[in-house]
């Protein structure tokens, strides 16, 4: 398992952000689903190691994050894009790529091909000279994206990733994930539930900092068979497990 | 995303990996630094403030080396602690703080990559204004090389003022964390000197101070001693210890499990505020020495106090004029100065056998004031030599060729001939009127005094004081300078002895 928690909170003053939440995850595309506020970017950036957990035992990737030693591994091996992702406006889409494949420690030799690669999977290699502040606020989303995979990482937790992507790349997006998610584990937290049914192979839902549910997107469903509201059965499943959540 | 996009695929502009990583990080970094776009900035400054008050001064390598000194500093601190204070709210004011602190590379390494490009591209602005201003002064200098400590003051002044700006943008990271520590630099630099209270200030070690504060460039100092590098070692390590003190202390606010680095962080701030205030303390020490420089004394090199050794410039005159090869392009207006004075008393017993430009010696007063001028009397040994000193040695604005000729008419000329005559302090109405005729002959101007300098005895020059107008002694002047010149020579040949001897009285005189 690339993603072992158990009893894991976090809590900012008063705020319990996350309540002894369990979860594992192996390869494959994880979604994360939950209304605004639910916990899903607290949870997600304490598994990037931006945040440490307040309780609880968090293991990524077989190691303890909480060592700084192991830490460093998890940390070159973890591809992360925030919900709001900051940008260089100075720098090249290629120059704030190799950035972060310098900063992920990837070999010197490597980082070129590395560089080139995740600029092209993203749709970029057009535009790879071109400096951040001239691009549309889908393509710096999509500079995000290639930051995050430049090192082929292990564990990608992607926050909102599809937010400002117009729906052909949205489409072209979710086939990245799912070429991802077969020799890594790739976690992506978002309220868009359609992406979820298109790409993940598991769902969490969550809500008021506890995932109140947690299985494959057909279960999720299944659950709205009958009940909930919304256009699409995930959508149905989705607001019926919040009902029976909240009730 | 490729094929969505629809993008031609074509090669991603990324050098091949020949570099090492932190040089392909610093690479990065210097590409999009802010000090690069304030480097004309910097520059402008530096060609309005610096280098034109530079080439207005004497091509003397001191003068010119310590106006680099505190020009350049002030020219550079600002652009440098405001783009080095934008670049390290970088991660703040971009919102990439979450992203950037997932990476495996430890923050420290990031924030001095960011750092050290900053301070690279401020270091070649500042040598290329090194580079012109040092350049421009070996082609018009005479003599002597240039002086490299003041340089190397301003030098380690930038990583210092760079790191500092670096650390208020990483701890305040808002957009007018910038424009405050711009402005900031400027007055704590400014403010650093007005503590200072004569030689022996702590103060001292600010960067600024390039000579005892309140003199400034001095063309005096330096040329006849070698130039004393107590003080600007002493500053040199009060800014190393300074710059390595803030960036250790960047890595000291680590994330969980961040001991390792803490620990040697923590190790490296205390060694840099050590050595800082050490330099602080070793500047406290400091003390004015006779050739115009501080000396501290744990640092002193006793063989720097020897004088320099020149071959001087001389003029072919019956009485020549000599002066430091330094000053070699004064010595045209010095003997045309003189020249007068010089043809009434060649060849009369105990006229001077050569006029010799000589150091000035300082002395601290009370406060910040020092006294500068000749130690001991302007003329010595036998045969007799008249030991000159040229305004321009003084503390002061630098003075015209007229100015100075002028000066030299005013001052040096009566001195000399009151040297032969016995016409000094004290004269007797003859001397008086021998000595005021000698100079109505060679038509020196009135007497006058430089203002605001307080030589500590005669030798500056001072002219002795003359008969009043209407005095009978004023008239046996008139009428002994309106004798033809072979009278008065043959007259003082035969007289001068006892004239000098106060035997002589105004109704001998012809």
């Amino acid at each position: 398992m690339n993603v072992e928690i158990t009893g894991l909170s976090r809590s900012f003053g008063r705020t319990m952000a996350v309540a002894q939440v369990d979860l594992r995850a192996g390869p494959g595309v994880f979604g994360l689903l939950g209304p605004n506020g639910a916990g899903k970017t607290s949870l997600l950036r304490m598994m990037a190691t931006a945040i440490p957990p307040t309780s609880g035992r968090l293991r990524l990737l077989g190691r303890d994050p909480g060592s700084y030693g192991p830490r460093r591994e998890i940390r070159r091996r973890l591809g992360y894009l925030p919900q709001n992702p900051g940008y260089y406006p100075g720098f090249t889409v290629a120059e704030f790529v190799e950035y972060f494949a310098l900063l992920k420690e990837i070999p010197a030799a490597r980082i070129p091909a590395a560089v080139a690669a995740a600029v092209e999977r993203t749709g970029l290699g057009g535009q790879a000279k071109a400096k951040l502040r001239t691009l549309s606020g889908g393509m710096q989303r999509r500079v995000g994206i290639a930051q995050a995979i430049v090192n082929e990482p292990e564990l990608l937790l992607l926050d909102e990733p599809t937010a400002g992507l117009d729906p052909e790349q949205r489409v072209v997006f979710r086939a990245l994930l799912r070429d991802a998610g077969q020799h890594a584990t790739v976690i992506v937290s978002t309220h868009l539930v359609e992406d979820v049914g298109a790409a993940c192979t598991e769902v969490a839902l969550m809500d008021a900092g506890k995932i109140v549910f947690h299985g494959t997107p057909g279960d999720l469903a299944a659950r709205g068979q009958g009940h909930g509201t919304g256009d699409a059965p995930i959508e149905r499943g989705y607001s019926a497990v919040l009902a029976a959540a909240r009730s | 995303m490729t094929a969505g996009a629809g993008t031609v695929s074509r090669p991603v502009p990324v050098r091949p990996g020949r570099w090492p990583a932190a040089g392909r990080l610093l690479r990065l970094e210097l590409l999009n630094n802010a000090m690069l776009w304030l480097l004309p900035v910097a520059v402008a400054l530096f060609w309005f403030t610096t280098y034109r008050k530079a080439m207005a001064m004497p091509p003397l390598w001191n003068m010119r080396a310590r106006a680099l000194q505190s020009g350049a500093l002030l020219a550079f601190a600002s652009p440098v602690a405001g783009a080095a204070a934008w670049m390290g709210s970088r991660e703040g004011r971009r919102h990439t703080t979450d992203q950037v602190t997932v990476t495996a590379r430890p923050r420290w390494v990031r924030q001095l990559a960011t750092w050290a490009a900053t301070t690279c591209w401020a270091m070649v602005g500042y040598l290329g204004c090194v580079a012109v201003l040092y350049g421009m002064t070996a082609r018009q200098a005479t003599w002597g090389g240039p002086l490299w400590w003041p340089a190397a003051v301003a030098a380690a002044s930038l990583p210092a003022l760079s790191a500092l700006g670096f650390a208020a943008g990483a701890a305040v990271p808002g957009r007018f964390t910038a424009p405050l520590a711009t402005i900031a630099a400027f007055f704590v630099l400014g403010l650093s000197t007005q503590l200072i209270q004569g030689s022996q200030s702590y103060w001292q070690v600010s960067p600024l101070v390039a000579a005892p504060w309140d003199i400034g460039p001095d063309a005096g100092v330096a040329t006849f001693y070698h130039y004393l590098p107590d003080l600007p070692i002493a500053q040199v390590m009060f800014l190393a210890g300074l710059t390595v003190a803030v960036l250790g202390a960047l890595a000291l606010p680590g994330g969980p499990g961040g001991t390792w680095l803490r620990r040697p962080a923590a190790a490296i701030t205390a060694a840099g505020l050590l050595a800082a205030g050490t330099a602080v303390a070793l500047a406290g020490t400091g003390k004015l020495d006779a050739h115009g420089m501080i000396a501290i004394p744990a640092l002193h090199n006793a063989a720097s106090d020897r004088p320099v050794r020149y071959t001087p410039v001389c003029s072919h005159t019956r009485i020549p004029v000599c002066l430091n090869p330094a000053y070699a392009g004064y010595l045209p207006a010095t003997v045309g100065a003189l020249a007068p004075v010089l043809t009434e008393v060649a060849g009369l017993p105990g006229a001077p056998v050569r006029i010799s430009q000589a150091a000035a010696t300082y002395r601290q007063g009370p406060g910040n004031s020092v006294g500068v001028g000749l130690a001991g009397p302007s003329t010595v040994g036998r045969p007799p030599v008249f030991r000159l000193l040229l305004l321009d040695q003084l503390p002061g604005p630098a003075m015209t060729t007229s100015a100075l000729a002028a000066a030299l008419r005013s001052n040096a000329g009566p001195a000399i001939v009151a040297g032969v005559t016995g016409g000094g302090r004290g004269a007797s109405p003859a001397q008086q009127a021998v000595t005021a005729a000698l100079i109505m002959a060679a038509r020196g101007p009135a007497t006058g005094s430089p203002a605001g300098i307080t030589p500590p005895g005669n030798g500056f020059g001072m002219p002795p004081p003359g008969p009043a107008p209407g005095s009978p002694a004023y008239a046996a002047a008139r009428r002994f300078a309106a004798l033809p010149a072979s009278t008065r020579h043959t007259w003082l040949v035969r007289h001068l002895a006892a004239l000098r001897a106060g035997r002589i009285t105004l109704a001998q005189l012809p």
